[in-house]
């Protein structure tokens, strides 16, 4: 309420704050500490937007938000809290997704500004169009752990949230997991995806039985071995995986031999698959005399059962219990309902640290604790309330400076766990990084090219995993620029037909022209095909916003290495950091990291260099592909350039 | 400083402080739980600071304040309901300063800062020192280095704010990150980041040592001009406070700001510190004091987990530049 009183601010920055409307996207860790300060500010008119409900695990950080609250819409609890802050302000809240075609341009037209405080790629790579479409300020922010940052988006004045192409989000090739897994994130997908076989929605891209088509193994993959066939896709032959489950009553033992002996035996007789690598030891249920373990995690307290590494028994008696656990959930289900894995599900989250380290067992891959596992099954980025609330701070400060249209202070501020050289801890960056004229979304019109296998691809996964998932569409419409050939119809049904269609059978090959339009995000794009074979370890598709980048691929890779070379003799770093290779990005002296949340704590990768090593591979020789899976569905930071050599990036949940 | 008996968290415990955890550490969030503290000054800087540890999980909190609730703490204050105007600000506080934790042990004080002897002092771990007079600073600082209390001082007028430590002969754990070559010579260069932790300790210069530090030294001009006046800044508005026995008020806005330029004009041989500084100093206004509460709240957890580099030994937060950045002055 400071703007209700007299001379607290300047006059003019006071009546603006007085009549303007915001949004604030987002009532989460970010978004309850910027309504905070815009109520006690005075701020008169707020929207605020958020589709989830509160967990016990918020509320070490997002304040507005009691332990009486658990469950309820964040959304609508925030604005209650908020209005006890201060009552003389309008406030109102929707529990609600912003990708709702209620939300149009013309909902964020109605506002004077819109205050991002979301934690994923997606929503955000979606607001940031909004509010570009609509010509609306937007002021993006995120958080992970000590890390935060806050910068401008305004349309021709600065970068947008997609100018700079973010690190993709980490995935794994179908046969590293379902074959020759090597580290504990890999068998962690692997007892997620098992989960989803037994008792969650089947998904062909998860299947966890032995991989015969995989190409290292080609050759042999299974001559020897048991009587199984394996169909065209490389999967071995069963009724569903949930089917059998169901047949034999979901009994621990049959589950269990089924899993981590008979499969284990199976990818044994794939003998080239074990040349190079140390071969997998089968498991049976029982073979380690669970009854005679001394120690027994269900005796333990909930801490250390978290904290410890299980022995092989007390694996398999969480395997057991946890099975019949959620055998007993969905029986209550409806007919063709199906569990969801949830990392705050106690037998969910037992289940899958129980398999994943079995299965680290039989591979020789050192266990982690079910506290670590949750990290990496759930993609947990660390979060408190102190970088929270600074990194609000700075939100709102942006705020009054946009008000006053002093676009040119609006500069990016990191915040950062240690100093920089210059004793600097929130740290402005010296310049606005202006917009980059190849950006496949603020540009006059926008374009890419689009490397892709034309001849694995269907028309149903160019949709939904490049347009949707990595595009970031809503439901887009393709023809085939010059033919008038629609591809994908907006309209359901339209289009249905061609889904199962492989794109070159669609005539989309090498060289093809695609429009793609958005009308919710009122978005066009235009989309060039380039063909590329993919191998065993590589993606299916890449996509590059700007053209000048494949002339410059060999520079690329020269200067990664030098980069690389440089990295590794530095021998200390005040904080995180990482290196550059990418020459797409406008900003001076920027450097490219992501963090990456597939380790048990957040890790610095670096960037670009992985795109100029993919397109190494495309000449490289053809093999069949190995279906690729995520991780999970929730969301990778982004990445972020700071002016000084260090990282950021970030997220808050 | 902090009891050395740790018990392990409960269950509870452990899923509220979920995400904190994964970040600091199970030993950390144990030292934290056993730490106690004591904020002088439950103004809006204060309410953030307090905040911020609540949800953190410390042992306990006590707000020592014997002022009345005043129309400027509405700005940033969100501890306070609005009905409670002229009720004394440590109780009007409390009830929703526990609702933030209930694991918490809060205290509401409402005796004067001058009156609190050194006894009174030793009960806590962490000692914070809002609205204080310098005098009143500085003695209480003293007490503090006699008794190993870990002390600091922290303001904000406006959008403009700083934060003062002495933390003595201070001992903390740092983590080197070194980037290990993990590939093969023949193949692309891979790095690893490899965590080695190292002890390093701190000798904290005592406030009266810093306050006397000659801010017209042609080297600490030279590096203002580099890092920002911030320090000057601080100096004059904590001169306005001696002077007038109070901080810049609104109502007196512009009579309040010619005051602050003459201080400033006495202080500073050159025109350091621009009028625009001045233009936002009255009470605390809330994105700024979330920002110094953060940074001042984060201090206090490094502190007692004695984990990674305090902030060596002052912190400035100027709202001109968004630039939040460290002085070592007096050292």
């Amino acid at each position: 309420m400071a703007a209700e009183i007299d001379g607290f601010f300047r006059d003019d920055l006071r009546e603006k704050i007085l009549t303007s409307k915001l949004l604030v996207v987002g009532a989460g860790g970010i978004g309850c500490e910027v309504l905070k300060n815009l109520v006690m500010c005075g701020f008169k008119n707020i929207e605020i937007i958020d589709l989830d409900t509160i967990d016990v695990s918020n509320l070490n950080r997002q304040f507005l938000f009691h332990k009486e609250h658990v469950g309820k819409s964040k959304a609508m609890v925030a604005r209650e809290t908020a209005l006890k802050f201060n009552p003389n302000v309008e406030i109102k809240a929707y529990h609600d997704s912003i990708f709702n075609t209620d939300y149009g341009v013309s909902f964020f037209q109605r506002f004077t500004m819109v205050l991002n405080a979301l934690d994923n790629r997606a929503a955000r790579n979606h607001v940031n169009r909004m509010c570009l479409n609509a010509k609306i300020p937007l002021i993006e922010s995120g958080t992970a752990g000590y890390n935060g940052q806050v910068e401008l988006i305004e349309r021709g004045v600065t970068q947008c949230y997609e100018c700079t192409p973010k690190a993709a989000q980490k995935t794994f090739p179908g046969c590293t997991i379902r074959n020759t897994p090597s580290e504990p994130v890999h068998c962690i997908v692997w007892a997620k995806h098992l989960f989803n076989q037994l008792f969650g929605e089947d998904n062909a891209d998860e299947d966890v039985s032995p991989d015969t088509a995989d190409p290292e193994a080609a050759g042999d993959a299974g001559k020897d071995a048991m009587e199984v066939d394996s169909n065209e896709k490389g999967n071995i032959e069963r009724v569903s995986t949930k089917q059998w489950a169901q047949n034999c009553d979901y009994m621990p033992e049959k589950l269990f031999n089924k899993f981590f002996s008979d499969d284990i035996n199976y990818l044994l007789s794939m003998s080239n698959l074990w040349k190079t690598r140390t071969p997998p030891k089968p498991m049976r249920y029982g073979e380690h005399d669970v009854i005679s373990e001394v120690e027994d995690v269900s005796s333990t307290t909930g801490v250390m059962r978290d904290q410890k590494i299980w022995t092989v028994g007390e694996c398999q008696k969480v395997f057991a219990e946890s099975i019949s656990n959620l055998k007993e959930q969905a029986s209550k289900l409806k007919e063709d309902d199906h569990l969801v894995w949830d990392k705050d599900d106690k037998d969910a989250m037992d289940f899958v640290a129980a398999c994943a380290n079995i299965r680290s067992m039989i591979f020789s891959i050192p266990q982690k604790s079910r506290f670590d596992i949750k990290s990496m099954a759930g993609n947990i980025i660390p979060a408190i309330a102190t970088t929270n609330a600074i990194t609000s701070g700075f939100v709102v400060l942006h705020a009054f400076k946009v008000l006053e249209k002093k676009f040119e202070q609006c500069q990016s501020v990191y915040i950062r766990s240690q100093v920089n050289a210059r004793n600097q801890i929130f740290v402005p960056e010296k310049i606005i990084t202006p917009p980059n004229p190849n950006c496949y979304v603020c540009a006059a019109k926008p374009e890419l090219i689009l490397k892709v296998d034309t001849d694995v691809i269907t028309v149903r996964e160019f949709r939904d995993d490049i347009l949707i998932k990595e595009m970031n569409m809503v439901n887009p419409d393709v023809m085939i620029d010059g033919k008038g050939i629609i591809v994908i119809s907006s309209e359901e049904g339209e289009t249905e037909c061609n889904e199962e269609k492989l794109l070159k059978e669609m005539q989309i090959v090498d060289g093809c022209i695609l429009k793609a339009e958005d009308f919710f995000q009122n978005y066009e794009l235009t989309i060039t095909i380039v063909h590329k074979k993919a191998e065993r370890e590589d993606a299916k598709f890449e996509i590059i916003a700007d053209k000048n980048i494949l002339k410059t691929a060999e520079s690329v890779e020269e200067l990664k290495k030098q980069k690389t070379a440089e990295a590794a003799s530095q021998s200390q770093e005040p904080g995180p950091s990482g290196l550059n290779g990418s020459s797409s990005n406008g900003g001076e002296s920027s450097k490219n990291v992501a963090y990456e949340s597939d380790e048990d704590d957040l890790v610095l990768v670096e960037e670009t260099p992985a795109s100029a090593e993919k397109r190494k591979h495309i000449d490289e020789d053809e093999s069949p592909s190995c279906k690729r899976v995520k991780i999970d569905e929730s969301e990778k930071p982004a990445t972020l350039n700071d002016e000084d050599d260090d990282l950021i990036c970030i997220d808050d949940d | 400083m902090v009891e050395q008996d740790y018990q392990e968290l409960t269950a509870e415990e452990a899923e509220l402080y979920d995400r904190q955890i994964r970040l600091w550490g199970l030993e950390n969030q144990k030292k934290l739980r056993n730490s106690k503290i004591l904020i002088a000054g439950i103004n809006g800087l204060g309410a953030e600071i307090a905040k911020n540890i609540i949800l953190a999980g410390v042992k306990s909190v006590t707000f020592l304040d014997s002022k009345s609730v005043s129309k400027l703490d509405f700005a940033s204050q969100f501890f306070i309901p609005r009905t409670d105007e002229n009720k004394l600000r440590a109780e009007a506080s409390l009830p929703r300063a526990q609702a933030l934790n209930p694991m918490v042990e809060l205290t509401a004080d409402t005796g004067n800062l001058h009156e609190k002897d050194e006894e009174f002092f030793k009960k806590f771990d962490v000692i914070v020192i809002i609205e204080g007079k310098m005098s009143e600073q500085i003695r209480i600082d003293n007490i503090c280095r006699a008794n190993n209390i870990k002390f600091f001082a922290a303001d904000m007028w406006g959008l403009f704010g700083f934060s003062f430590s002495d933390l003595q002969e201070h001992e903390f754990a740092e983590d080197i990150i070194k980037h290990k070559v993990v590939s093969k010579p023949n193949e692309k260069v891979k790095t690893e980041p490899i965590k080695t932790t190292s002890k390093r300790s701190l000798n904290f210069p005592s406030l009266e040592t810093a306050i006397a530090f000659d801010y017209n030294s042609p080297a600490f001009v030279k590096r203002m001009k580099k890092s920002g006046p911030a320090p000057l800044v601080m100096k004059i508005l904590q001169t306005f406070r001696e002077q007038e026995n109070r901080d810049p008020l609104p109502e007196n806005r512009e009579e309040d700001i010619k005051k602050l330029l003459s201080i400033r004009d006495s202080l500073s041989n050159s025109e350091q510190v621009t009028d625009i500084y001045f233009e936002h100093v009255f009470g605390q206004i809330s994105p700024s004091a979330a920002i110094l509460g953060g940074s001042v709240a984060q201090e206090i957890i490094k502190t007692v987990s004695q984990k990674d580099a305090p902030h060596y030994n002052y912190f400035f937060f100027d709202p001109q530049t968004a630039c939040g950045y460290i002085e070592a002055i007096g050292v």
